[in-house]
């Protein structure tokens, strides 16, 4: 370990710094922008920018930022995890991404098969990005995932490589796909297949924000238990509420770290599942060969 | 401060929100899985690379196995055959010795008997002279008189060729 150069050690503290700066720039923002003497109020994100733009404004908010903030440190972890990689392996950080790298990958392919293992870095994004945003509400930011907007973007993409899919066989077929198994269940067809990215958007960000929900609740409960019990106490004592020690924290081990990973875990393989079930695949591979027999 | 509704659907955040997992897809493919997977690509060409060297070294060590094993097995027979030819030499050189040192001895012996009889034959002519001659003055003393040596000595001679036949 003594042996490494100083100037790979001052890269590796860049990095962690690089990782640890953006959510240390997002707590000062969110003390700088929280009104004073807010009292306990369930909304949407804060909006830190408006933006005139056709159709609808462009509004920067909280969970913009915040998306953005995260992706930088995943950006610096991903930097920090490659920094350094050996064809031997000799330290854990290198034995740790190389876990990482092949758990994802042996996910994606036990998942959709040999053909998509090329959907493992976006698994992996998928993963990072929606289980990272969750945990962000840790440290009492405004997790970006109990934004509707932002996990509606994942779903309408993963929409998208759902019915890219799908056309593999040409947009006939994928028509055709509408009337099965019977040719009046098409409306139905039609309804389910746009509620897929709904149902994935509305679980995950219902998910994460039922949490913050509960918790802010709870919080304000407790507080008012507190000022009933305890309110006799003399100064300022009868206003430190008391009764929100304990509790809060059971509570943020299930809603931010539980239920923020198994969220992300669960997004990432109904992702796998509609892509993979998207694809005809025996289908598509007979079409090509027997367009590969015509060209002949 | 302005918030967000709890529902609220804006366009624009949504095609951000759908181009940051774009974009974490590209940066997660190119510094995350490219890196890792060309790392491991090569271990795993060093490690055939290692298992083809492996390889070839046993064969070469069975090779080279065969080639000391019969070289091994001439070099006992070389052994065989030198020790042979020295017990050979040895017992030739042992007759040889042998039969040499038999011939001197009998040679000795035969030398020796030969000096022997001579010494005999000698020592016989001397006693027969001594004879003769005491005889012969034995007689002069009891004849009294001087005899004629010669015939004396025939005379003695006879005698003793007698006794001497007698004796045989």
């Amino acid at each position: 370990m003594g042996n490494k150069s100083r100037l790979f050690r001052a890269v590796d503290v860049l990095l962690i710094v690089m990782m640890i700066l953006p959510i240390a720039a997002a707590i000062t923002l969110k003390v700088l922008t929280t009104p004073p003497g807010e009292g306990i109020t369930i909304t949407g994100a804060r909006i830190l920018l408006t933006i005139p733009m056709p159709v609808q404004d462009l509004l920067i908010t909280e969970s913009q930022v915040n998306s953005w903030l995260v992706m930088i440190s995943i950006f610096a972890l991903f930097l920090f995890m490659t920094h350094g990689l050996k064809v031997k392996a000799d330290t854990k950080r290198q034995l740790a991404v190389e876990w990482i790298v092949q758990k994802v990958e042996g996910l994606v392919r036990e998942n959709m098969g040999d053909y998509f293992h090329g959907f493992a870095p976006f698994i992996a994004a998928i993963l990072a990005l929606s289980a990272f945003s969750s945990l962000l509400s840790l440290f009492g930011l405004y997790p970006p995932t109990s934004d509707l907007n932002v996990t509606a973007g994942w779903a309408i993409l993963v929409f998208l490589i759902i019915t890219y899919y799908k056309c593999k066989c040409g947009p006939v077929y994928y028509l055709k796909g509408f009337l099965e198994p019977v040719a009046f269940l098409a409306p139905i067809n039609f309804i389910s297949e746009f509620a897929t990215p709904v149902s994935m958007a509305f679980r995950h960000y219902g998910n994460v924000l039922s949490g913050t929900v509960v918790s802010t609740l709870i919080a304000a409960a407790l507080a008012g238990l507190t000022r009933i019990v305890l309110g006799w106490l003399p100064g300022f004592l009868g206003d430190i509420p008391f009764l929100r020690l304990g509790l809060p924290a059971i509570l943020s081990i299930y809603f931010d770290i539980f239920s923020g990973c198994l969220q992300a875990f669960i997004f990432a393989m109904l992702s796998m599942m509609f892509i993979s079930g998207a694809f005809p695949m025996e289908d598509y591979f007979a079409r090509q060969a027997k367009k590969k027999a015509k060209q002949k | 401060m302005q918030t967000l509704d709890v529902i609220s659907v804006n366009l624009w955040d949504i095609l951000i929100s759908l181009g940051n997992l774009l974009l974490l897809y590209w940066l997660a493919k190119r510094f995350l899985f490219k890196p890792v997977q060309r790392v491991l690509a090569r271990r795993q060409e060093e490690l055939d690379a290692q298992y083809a060297n492996a390889a070839q070294a046993e064969a070469e060590a069975r090779e080279n196995r065969a080639l000391w094993e019969s070289k091994l097995s001439g070099a006992t027979d070389e052994a065989n055959a030198i020790l042979q030819n020295a017990v050979d030499t040895a017992r030739n050189r042992e007759a040889r010795i042998l039969a040499d040192a038999q011939n001197r001895a009998e040679g000795i012996v035969s030398a020796a008997r030969a000096e022997a009889e001579l010494e005999m034959q000698n020592a016989a002519d001397g006693v027969r002279r001594s004879i003769v001659e005491v005889s012969g003055a034995l007689t002069e003393k009891m004849l009294g008189r001087e005899i004629n040596t010669e015939d004396h000595a025939r005379l003695i001679d006879s005698f003793l060729q007698d006794m001497g036949e007698r004796n045989d």
